[in-house]
């Protein structure tokens, strides 16, 4: 599946997910359902494959990850747990460090220190998005540059993984965030 | 019936939304673009959710049944919907309540069973006699009732929303969707206020808490982010309130044992808890000269840990849909809970902003289901939509009882995942594979909602079948699950049995029963049925026709004509099933040309091209 096709967007990292989201709302209007209550089965089956299909589209294009994902994919290169190169050492070390650091605040409740984390790797998150991007401009489809891209995506998903415990600690203190 | 009851646009049948709540329940319809609640002679729209089963096998519903309450409290179920799509073993069954419970059986079903008058009923079948006195009121005011869309909070898993659907299969309704309850609310306030922004509807019910965050476009009602919590509600005031009369009466385990004594100092509660709405402090008398007095602040004291749980589900929703409190341009109040002074004083600091309350909340949600209603099987209108999430992660359990998340929380439905499986021993040919809903990482932990096998897989050295299964989460929030091995492309059969609910055969057992004589009854009810969905096929088919002629190949206009002839025609007749297969028919003959409608009107979404009238005015000329 191609999800920039099914949505009529060019095949790039760096998106205009404003006018992307218009056309899965334009797309849902059309394709949605609610519209094809009135319409025999096998209509009705038709729209709710393509409405599933508009959906994941959307949620692979507007999520920096699976976006990179299925860039790589379209390229023909392997991305997932046992196709990805070893991160780098120093980025495994400092993780660990993290989570270490982490899980003590959790260990305090202090909510305050674990919101300190959150803005900290946010802002790594931010930073390796507009690396990727950037990079994803220079190698337009270049098959020898994608590739050297995947550690950038491993490491997106390691601070992404961080967030996600971070946030689901915040929930567990009930901390405003 | 006759054929021109169908036919007749002024006696169609009419759509409905019903509001199936914990403590009331209310039916609602549109007329010229407004919806109404539909009162009983006595003018009240809230039908009490009571349900009294007398000795003789009566049954009676709503107000005359809460008076029966504090004689026969076992025999009067109460807040019904806080035991839908639950276990027997389910922790809502051991709290303070009057009921007798029966165990399951082995090889029945895991739902709660009460003891009634020497019955056994479900929840499911105690929320179709909801249903159906809620049906009868609808048709006294609108002679016939065609489709209903019927409201579950949006926190509510798929085991609580199958047993609503089943409810409403058994009360003779034919459910045109499953609507959360929050976003109708948004639809009633959207479409009376023409307003657009992000907003919060924070829906406090009798058992059920929701927290719905929104954005409202031209017409689109786009959920972002959707909280909860299935078990909380105004009940559990009540039970805290209940608390503090048995401790301050010196009343123990003995009088909690007495039914009747849970009862009447469960109604007391509430009674407490109304009156301090109006005034700072309440005595009540719980029994002759016996009174027990609670202030305000006592109140607010007893339901201030409630009120944190629903912060913590605010706070979630708020951040997975990326925005602060600050962000949002309005908080929607929804449920009687709502009104308590201690809740609106705290969702007004929550958010910093004063909640709107101008929609009575408790008629709100069945005003706005009414309104999708009439927009699914109604007049059309395709300037508004609405875009619903998944509540909860729907996740797999993998190796060490973990849970593998094929699709996170707030996901846009329709919606579908695919994973794929393969075997781990040689000759292997069946598979189990355990689906469960909710965002612990242990199987355990989350909602288990079913467990299948795959079968017939065709033996081969272990490694090498490839079972790709297929996820798929419709509108109404409900799952269903194919599979497929894909080395021999064999389809697999899945039985899906579900961890808390019945199966098809037991609804479709309970709906036989139900019935005065049985299998004529249930064919009069199909006949029915059938009759109405080809009147609304052949009125969507003539539609498109003239809407997009152009789009005809040569011959379809002939072939659909032909259809149409043949289905109005069977339409008229008495059997169900020529009914059904020429449906059928009447879709194959229109597929190609439902698929280039559908087609093209993908590349105008896309193009960004609205189909404006004057451009599709000129092609229809052309031709």
């Amino acid at each position: 599946m191609d999800p920039f096709a099914t949505l009529g967007l060019e095949r790039t990292y760096r998106l205009d997910l404003r006018a992307a989201e218009k056309t899965h709302r334009e797309l849902s209007r059309t394709l949605h359902p609610d519209r094809y209550v009135g319409s025999g089965a096998s209509e009705r089956r038709e729209a709710l494959e393509k409405a599933v299909l508009v959906n994941e589209a959307w949620r692979i294009v507007r999520d920096p990850i699976r976006r990179a994902e299925a860039l790589f994919t379209l390229a023909g290169i392997q991305v997932g747990d046992t196709h990805e190169p070893k991160p780098a050492t120093s980025l495994l070390m400092d993780m660990m460090e993290q989570r270490e650091t982490l899980g003590e605040a959790r260990g305090k409740r202090d909510g305050k220190a674990v919101e300190k984390l959150v803005l900290e790797m946010s802002a790594r998150k931010t930073a390796i998005e507009g690396e990727l991007a950037a990079a994803f401009d220079v190698a337009r489809g270049d098959q020898g540059k994608l590739t050297l891209l995947v550690a950038k995506l491993g490491e997106l998903r390691y601070y992404r993984r961080f967030l996600e415990e971070a946030s689901a600690i915040l929930d567990d203190l009930g901390t405003p965030s | 019936m006759t054929l021109l009851d169908i036919f007749d646009p002024k006696a169609a049948p009419k759509p409905i939304g019903i509001d199936l709540g914990t403590t009331h329940s209310l039916v609602a319809y549109v007329e010229d673009d407004r919806p109404y609640a539909i009162s009983d002679c006595d003018s009240v729209t809230l039908l009490p959710s009571v349900v009294a089963y007398g000795p003789n096998g009566s049954v009676t519903v709503g107000t005359l049944a809460k008076a029966q309450a504090a004689e026969h409290p076992r025999e009067t179920i109460v807040s019904v919907k806080r035991f839908m799509g639950r276990g027997a073993d389910d922790p809502e069954t051991a709290r303070l309540g009057p009921y007798a419970f029966v165990p399951a059986k082995p090889g029945e079903a895991n739902v709660v069973r009460f003891d009634v008058a020497g019955r056994v009923v479900t929840p499911v079948e105690v929320s179709a006699e909801i249903l159906k006195t809620l049906k009868r009121l609808a048709e006294d005011e609108l002679r016939a009732v065609g489709g209903a869309v019927i409201t579950v909070p949006a926190y509510f898993d798929d085991a609580q929303r199958q047993a609503t659907k089943d409810a409403g299969r058994l009360a003779g309704l034919e459910v045109l969707r499953l609507l959360n309850e929050p976003t109708a609310a948004a639809l009633a306030y959207g479409l009376d206020k023409k307003q657009n922004g992000t907003f919060a509807v924070y829906d406090l019910g009798g058992g059920t808490f929701d927290i719905t965050i929104l954005l409202l476009d031209d017409g689109v009602f786009q959920v972002k982010s959707t909280g909860g919590d299935s078990a909380l509600g105004g009940d559990d005031m009540d039970r805290a309130i209940a608390e503090v009369i048995f401790t301050r009466l010196g009343w123990g385990a003995k009088e909690k044992e007495d039914p009747r004594v849970v009862r009447l100092v469960l109604d007391r509660a509430r009674a407490i808890k109304h009156g301090l709405t109006e005034s700072p402090t309440v005595e009540a008398e719980i029994v002759p000269g016996k009174s027990v007095t609670l202030t305000r602040a006592e109140l607010d004291g007893l339901i201030a840990p409630l009120l944190d749980r629903t912060g913590v589900a605010c706070r979630r929703a708020l951040k997975d849909a990326e925005l602060t409190a600050a962000g949002l341009d309005g908080v929607i109040l929804v449920g009687g809970s709502t009104r308590v002074l201690a809740v609106r004083a705290y969702v007004k600091a929550l958010f910093g902003k004063e909640p709107l309350a101008d929609i009575d909340p408790d008629q709100v949600v069945a005003l706005g289901a009414a309104l999708q209603a009439n927009l699914l099987a109604g007049e059309a209108r395709d300037d508004i939509l609405l875009l619903d999430v998944t509540p909860l992660s729907l996740g797999i359990e993998v190796g060490g009882g973990v849970v593998d998340k094929i699709l996170p929380r707030n996901t846009t439905t329709p919606t579908g995942a695919r994973a794929t499986y393969t075997t781990q021993e040689d000759q292997q040919t069946g598979f189990e594979i355990h689906v469960v809903q909710g965002e612990r990482e242990l199987a355990a932990d989350c909602r288990s909602l079913a467990r299948f096998t795959l079968k017939g897989i065709p033996p081969m050295p272990a490694g090498m079948a490839k079972l790709e299964v297929t996820f798929r989460v419709d509108a109404d929030g409900l799952l269903t699950v194919h599979a497929r091995e894909e080395t021999t492309g064999l389809e697999q059969t899945v039985s899906v049995k579900p961890s808390y609910g019945l199966d098809d055969e037991a609804v479709e057992r309970m709906l036989l029963d139900a019935l005065d004589h049985g299998e004529s009854d249930l064919r009069a009810r199909r006949l029915a049925e059938n009759r109405v969905e080809a009147g609304r096929i052949i009125q969507a088919t003539e539609k498109a026709v003239l809407a997009d002629p152009e789009l005809l190949a040569e011959g379809d206009r002939e072939g659909i004509r032909a259809a149409i002839q043949a289905l109005h025609a069977a339409s008229q007749g008495e059997d169900p099933a020529r009914i059904h297969l020429l449906i059928e028919e009447l879709d194959a003959s229109s597929k190609g040309f439902a698929t280039r409608r559908m087609n093209r009107a993908i590349a105008r979404a896309i193009e960004g091209r609205k189909v404006d009238d004057v451009a599709g005015g000129l092609a229809a000329e052309g031709h």
